[in-house]
C-alpha cells in the first residue's frame, strides 16, 4: 500500500485508465504491482485499511476518500461497490476487523454526502448490511443493524421503486427472536432486531413508493416480533404520552428490549392511517390467541392502552370496534378477559366517537350482553364475569361522554329491555342485565335539571318496570332512580330507614322552579309507580328500603311547599296501605309503618314546618312505648308475639289526616286537597290541577285513553287493593273488619268522587287558555273528551268497593 | 464471495422437536449440536452452494414448530422457493400433523412452492414410520419425499442440494413463479462491474 501511496501520490489524470482496470475484479488481481494501475477511487479507499484491523480506521485517508467522493459524486456508486466488495471478501475469509472498518467507513460517507448523489451508494450499503446479516456472528449482525438504522435515519430525495426490504424484515424479525445462550449477547441482538424494524418501519412509512409496510406478510412479522419482546417485561407500566416513539435509534442501547418494542409499536402505530389500522390490529389479536396472552389482562390491557394512546385519536373507534368484534370468539375466560380489555380502552375512544359510532359501540356490547344470556348457564361463573366486565365497558364508555349523550345512551337501553309481563327466565335475566348497564351508565351522569334527567318516554319506561316481577330486578330500578334522583350526594345518609336525620347530615336546597314544573307533571306518574312498588307481595326488605330512598330523596330533592302536600297524601297513602292491602305480610305491614313514620319526619327536616315536626315526635314517642315494630330501622322478620300490636290494631297510633293537615296549615301550607283525600289518591287531585292533559299527551295513554274506555277516570289504578281486599277479607275471620273495611272504603270514596269534581272544576276554571289549544291541536277532539270526562264524572255511580270491579292489571301496572 | 447466481428461500417447517434446526444446523455449519434448545420464532442461515459449476445461494429460514409461534412463522411461507415439511420416523404423532401442515402451507405459500417431505432421526433404533408410509404419503400430495439423519448427517447435504438443483432447474425454465423480493432484497440497477453481483435470472 506505501508502494502504491508513493508512486501516485497526488497524480491526476489517471481516470482514463478506470475503463481500463474497471473490469479487472479478479481478486487475485488486487495486490501487488497491478494495483499501480489502479483507479483513484480504488487507491483511495484500499488506503483507508490499516495493516492490521486493530489500528482501525485510517482517519487522515478516510478524509480524503471523502474529499474526493464529494468533489467527484459520479465515483460514488464505484467507490461503494469496491468496498463492498472487499468487505464481502473479508467475511469470507473471516477477517471481522477488516470488515468492520468497511462498514465505518460507509456510514462516513454515507453521512458526508448529499442525498442526491446517494441513490447508487445507497445500493452497495444496503448490500453490505444484508450481507452482514447474513453472517453467523452476533457482533456483525449488531453493527449491520447499526448502520442500517442510520441509513433509515437519513431523507433520501430520490426516490427508489426497485428498493426491496423483505429480506431485512424478515431478518430483524428472526433477529427479534434470538435465543442466543446467553442473556446478554442474546438482549443485544433482539435490541438490534428491534431497532432494525423501527428503521425499515421508519424508512417506508412516510414513501408512498418503496414497498409498502402495512402489507399482511409485513405486519405478521413486525407486530408479533415486537410483541414478544414486549412481552418479556417483569411489569407492565403504560404512559398515556404518546410521543415516547422518537428516543429510540443511537441512545437504545441503554434500553431494554420490553421498552424499546413498545416504543417502535408507538411509533409504527402514530403512524397508521384508518386503514392500515386493522393490518397492525390483526395480527396483535392473533398473537394474544396464539401466545394465550389474555389471561391476566395486564399485558392485554397495557397493550391495548398502548395503542389506544398511540394512535391518531379519530381511529380508536376502530380499535374497539375490532376488539369488539372479536368478543364472542373463544372460550368463556378469554371471553371474559377479552371484555375487560374493552372495558379498560373503551375510555380512551369515547372522547373521540362522535354520532352513530357511539350508538354502535353501545348496540355491539347489548348484543353481546343478550348473546351471553341466550348461552345461558352453561358455565355459570364464566359467563358471569363476562357480563360483569361488559357492563363495566359500558359505564367506561358512558363515563366519557357528554350529559346529553348519556340521556340518549340509557334511552337506548331502557328501549332494549324486554317488558313482557311475565317474562321467561332469560327475559328476566336479560332484564336484570340490561339495568344493571343501565344502572353503571346512570352512575356517571350528574343530574342538573330532573326534566333533563327524565325525558318523558324515558320516565314512562322506567316506571313501567318499576313494577317488574323480579325483586330483585325492581332494586335495581330504584337504584337507577337513586342515582338520577340524586344531586346532592344524599343516597348513602338515606339508604337506612331512620328518624334521626340531624345524624344524617342531609344536604337540601330550595327546589327550582323548572324541578317544579317536572313534579307537577311527572309526579302522580312516579309516585303512584312508588305506592305500587310498595304493594307487591314478592317485596323483600331491601326493596322496601330502596323505595323509601327513592321517595326521600324526591322530598329532599323537592322541598317546596308546592309539593309537601303531594308528599304528604303518598305518606299517609303508604301508612294507610300497610292496614289496608291484604296481600302485605305482618312484616312487610309493619315495614310500610316505618317508612311512612320515618318519611313523615324527614318532611319537616326539608321544609320549615315545627309543628308537624312536634306532631310527629309524639307519634313517634307514642309508637315507641307501645310497638316499637312500627318505627326503623327495619327488620327482615316481626315476630309479632301478640296479634293485637298488629299495624290494624292500633288505629290511634297512626298519623291522622286532619291533625297533620291543621299542622301544615298552621305552618302556612296551602293543603286543602289533604282534608279530603283518601288511601292513595292523593296524586289524583294533584294530577288534575295541574297538567292532567300533558300528562295524557305526553304519556301517550293516560287518562284521556281511559276515560275514552269508560274506566275509572284515573285515581282508580290505585284502587285494585280496595278491589281485592274484600273478598279477602271475607276468607278472613271478623265481620268487624268487613264493615270497617267496607265503611272506611266507601266513606273515602265518596270523598274522594267529591275531591276529584272539585279539582276538575277547578282545572277549567284555572288552566290557561293556551295550554288548552296547544293539547287540542295534535288529535285529541278535546272537546268530545271533555264532555265524556264530564259525564263520566257526574255519572258515576257510588259502588261499594267490595262491588267494584278494578280495571285489568295490565293498566294497572303503568302506572 | 458475492457472486451467486441464483438466490433461493428455503423454510423448514414441522412440528416441535422433529429436528429441523439440526438438519439445517448440520447442513450449513456442517455440525449435530446436542441439545438444540426449542427455536424461537425464526432462525436464518445462508449457504452458498454450487450446481453446474454455478453458485447457488440458499437462504434458509428455520422456523419454530411450537404452535404459539405458528402466526409469525406462517408469515415466512409465502415468500418461500422451497418448503421442507419435517417429522420425526420415531414420532407418530409427528407424522399424523402433516395434513394440518399441508393445510397450512396451502394457505399460506404460494401454490407453485417446491415441497418436500423428510422424515428426519433414521438413525434412532425405534422407527414407528415405515419409509414406504411416508413415500406413499408424498407422493399422494405430490412431494418430494427423504429420510434423513442430521445426527449421522445422512441424507442432509443430498436434501439441500437437491432442492438447489430443482429450483435452478425451474429457475432456468423460467417457470419460477414470480415472488416479490425474489430478486433479493436490494437488486437494483447498479452499473454491474462486471463480476455478476446480481442473482437470479433477469
Amino acid at each position: 500500500m506505501s508502494f502504491v501511496k508513493c508512486c501516485f501520490e497526488g497524480g491526476e489524470g489517471q481516470d482514463f485508465l478506470d475503463s481500463f482496470v474497471q473490469k479487472c475484479t479478479d481478486p487475485g488481481c488486487c495486490c501487488g504491482c497491478c494495483s499501480a494501475l489502479r483507479p483513484r477511487y480504488k487507491r483511495l479507499v484500499d488506503n483507508i485499511f490499516p495493516a492490521s484491523p486493530q489500528d482501525g480506521l485510517v482517519k487522515s485517508n478516510m478524509e480524503k476518500l471523502t474529499f474526493y467522493s464529494l468533489s467527484s459524486p459520479e465515483k460514488l456508486d464505484r467507490i461503494g461497490e469496491y468496498l463492498f466488495q472487499k468487505a464481502s471478501r473479508d467475511i469470507y475469509r473471516r477477517r471481522h476487523g477488516f470488515v468492520i472498518i468497511a462498514m465505518e467507513a460507509m456510514d462516513q460517507l454515507l453521512v458526508a454526502c448529499h442525498s442526491q448523489t446517494l441513490n447508487l451508494f445507497v445500493e452497495s450499503f444496503l448490500k453490505m448490511v444484508q450481507k452482514l446479516l447474513e453472517s453467523t456472528d452476533p457482533q456483525l449482525q449488531i453493527l449491520a443493524t447499526q448502520s442500517f438504522v442510520r441509513f433509515a435515519n437519513i431523507e433520501e430525495d430520490t426516490p427508489s421503486y426497485h428498493r426491496r426490504y423483505d429480506f431485512f424484515v424478515s431478518k430483524f424479525s428472526a433477529m427479534c427472536h434470538s435465543n442466543h445462550g446467553e442473556p446478554g449477547p442474546r438482549d443485544r441482538i433482539r435490541l438490534a432486531g428491534i431497532q432494525g424494524l423501527q428503521g425499515v418501519i421508519r424508512k417506508t412509512v412516510s414513501d408512498d413508493l418503496v414497498e409498502n409496510i402495512w402489507e399482511a406478510q409485513h405486519m405478521d412479522k413486525i407486530v408479533p416480533s415486537l410483541l414478544y419482546n414486549m412481552q418479556s417485561a417483569e411489569k407492565y407500566e403504560t404512559v398515556s404520552c404518546a410521543e415516547g416513539g422518537g428516543a429510540g435509534g443511537e441512545e437504545g442501547e441503554e434500553e431494554s428490549p420490553p421498552r424499546l418494542a413498545e416504543a417502535c409499536l408507538r411509533d409504527l402505530l402514530a403512524r397508521a392511517s384508518f386503514g392500515h389500522i386493522r393490518s397492525v390490529l390483526r395480527p396483535v389479536l392473533t398473537h394474544f390467541d396464539r401466545h394465550d396472552l389474555w389471561i391476566p389482562t395486564d399485558f392485554a390491557v397495557h397493550v391495548f392502552k398502548i395503542i389506544m394512546f398511540s394512535i391518531q385519536a379519530q381511529y380508536s373507534y376502530s380499535v374497539v370496534e375490532a376488539l369488539m368484534q372479536q368478543l364472542e370468539a373463544g372460550r368463556g375466560g378469554v371471553r371474559a378477559a377479552r371484555a375487560a380489555v374493552l372495558a379498560a380502552i373503551v375510555g380512551i375512544a369515547a372522547g373521540d366517537s362522535v354520532g352513530p359510532s357511539v350508538l354502535e359501540i353501545i348496540n355491539n356490547i347489548l348484543t353481546n350482553l343478550r348473546a351471553s344470556v341466550a348461552r345461558g348457564a352453561e358455565k355459570e361463573t364464566e359467563e358471569k364475569l363476562y357480563q360483569e366486565a361488559l357492563i363495566n365497558a359500558l359505564g367506561e364508555f358512558a363515563d366519557h361522554l357528554p350529559d346529553y349523550q348519556k340521556i340518549d345512551i340509557m334511552m337506548f337501553i331502557v328501549n332494549k329491555v324486554p317488558g313482557a309481563a311475565k317474562p321467561s327466565r332469560a327475559d328476566a335475566m336479560l332484564q336484570h342485565i340490561l339495568l344493571k348497564s343501565l344502572l353503571k351508565v346512570g352512575a356517571t351522569y350528574k343530574t342538573t335539571e330532573l326534566s333533563k334527567a327524565f325525558p318523558a318516554a324515558f320516565l314512562e319506561a322506567l316506571l313501567r318496570l318499576s313494577s317488574a316481577t323480579e325483586p330483585s330486578t325492581r332494586v335495581l330500578l330504584q337504584r337507577i332512580l337513586h342515582t338520577l334522583l340524586d344531586r346532592r350526594d344524599n343516597v348513602p345518609r338515606l339508604a337506612v330507614v331512620t328518624l334521626d336525620y340531624d345524624a344524617a347530615g342531609l344536604s337540601v336546597e330550595k327546589c327550582s322552579r323548572q324541578d317544579l314544573i317536572f313534579i307537577s307533571k311527572h309526579g302522580y306518574a312516579i309516585f303512584s309507580a312508588l305506592y305500587e312498588g310498595l304493594q307487591l307481595e314478592s317485596n323483600s326488605t331491601e326493596n322496601i328500603a330502596c323505595i323509601y330512598t327513592t321517595i326521600a330523596l324526591l322530598c329532599v330533592e323537592l322541598a317546596a311547599d308546592d309539593t309537601l302536600c303531594d308528599l304528604m297524601l303518598l305518606i299517609l297513602a303508604i301508612q294507610q296501605s300497610s292496614i289496608s292491602n291484604p296481600v302485605l305480610s305482618v312484616s312487610q305491614q309493619c315495614q310500610l309503618q316505618a317508612v311512612s313514620i320515618s318519611l313523615a319526619a324527614l318532611l319537616p327536616h326539608v321544609a320549615k314546618l315545627p309543628r308537624l315536626a312536634d306532631y310527629i315526635h309524639k307519634v313517634v314517642e307514642a309508637r315507641r312505648e307501645e310497638c316499637g315494630h312500627l318505627l326503623p330501622p327495619l327488620q327482615h322478620d316481626y315476630r309479632l308475639s301478640d296479634p293485637t300490636l298488629l299495624p290494624a290494631k292500633v288505629p290511634y297510633l297512626m298519623m291522622d289526616q286532619m291533625a297533620i293537615s291543621e299542622c301544615l296549615k298552621a305552618s302556612g301550607v296551602e293543603c286543602g286537597r289533604l282534608q279530603g283525600a283518601a288511601p292513595y289518591c292523593g296524586g289524583g287531585p294533584l294530577q288534575h290541577r295541574h297538567s292532567w292533559i300533558e300528562t295524557g299527551a305526553a304519556a301517550g295513554r293516560d287518562s284521556l285513553a281511559d276515560i275514552a274506555a269508560g274506566t275509572e277516570p284515573d285515581s282508580a289504578a290505585s284502587s285494585p287493593t280496595l278491589a281485592r281486599q274484600a273478598p279477602a277479607e271475607c276468607a278472613g275471620v271478623s265481620l268487624e273488619a268487613l264493615r270497617r273495611a267496607a265503611e272506611g272504603g266507601s266513606g273515602a270514596e265518596r270523598r274522594d268522587a267529591a275531591q276529584r269534581r272539585r279539582a276538575l272544576n277547578l282545572a277549567f276554571r284555572t288552566a290557561p287558555f293556551h295550554h288548552l289549544m296547544q293539547v287540542t291541536q295534535p288529535k285529541y277532539e278535546i272537546q268530545e273528551k271533555l264532555e265524556e270526562i264530564f259525564r263520566s264524572v257526574s255519572e258515576e255511580p257510588l259502588l261499594a268497593p267490595s262491588l267494584k270491579s278494578g280495571p285489568p292489571l295490565p293498566d294497572l301496572c303503568l302506572y | 464471495m458475492e457472486d451467486y447466481k441464483f438466490l433461493f428461500k428455503v423454510v423448514l417447517v414441522g412440528n416441535a422437536g422433529v429436528g429441523k434446526t439440526c438438519l439445517v444446523r448440520r447442513f450449513t455449519q456442517g455440525l449435530f449440536p446436542p441439545g438444540q434448545g426449542a427455536t424461537i420464532g425464526v432462525d436464518f442461515m445462508i449457504k452458498t452452494v454450487e450446481v453446474d459449476g454455478e453458485k447457488v445461494k440458499l437462504q434458509i429460514w428455520d422456523t419454530a414448530g411450537q404452535e404459539r409461534f405458528r402466526s409469525i412463522t406462517q408469515s415466512y411461507y409465502r415468500s418461500a422457493h422451497a418448503l421442507i415439511l419435517v417429522y420425526d420416523i420415531s414420532c407418530q404423532p409427528t407424522f399424523d400433523c402433516l395434513p394440518d401442515w399441508l393445510r397450512e402451507i396451502e394457505e399460506y405459500a404460494n401454490n407453485k412452492v417446491l415441497r418436500i417431505l423428510v422424515g428426519n432421526k433414521t438413525d434412532r433404533e425405534d422407527r414407528e414410520i415405515p419409509k414406504h408410509i411416508g413415500e406413499d404419503f408424498a407422493q399422494r400430495h405430490g412431494m418430494y419425499f427423504l429420510e434423513t439423519s442430521a445426527k449421522e448427517a445422512e441424507n442432509v447435504e443430498r436434501l439441500f442440494m437437491e432442492i438447489a438443483v430443482e429450483l435452478m432447474e425451474q429457475a432456468k425454465c423460467k417457470e419460477l413463479p414470480k415472488y416479490d423480493g425474489s430478486l433479493g432484497p436490494i437488486n437494483g440497477k447498479t452499473t454491474s462491474v462486471g463480476d455478476g453481483s446480481c442473482c437470479l435470472r433477469s
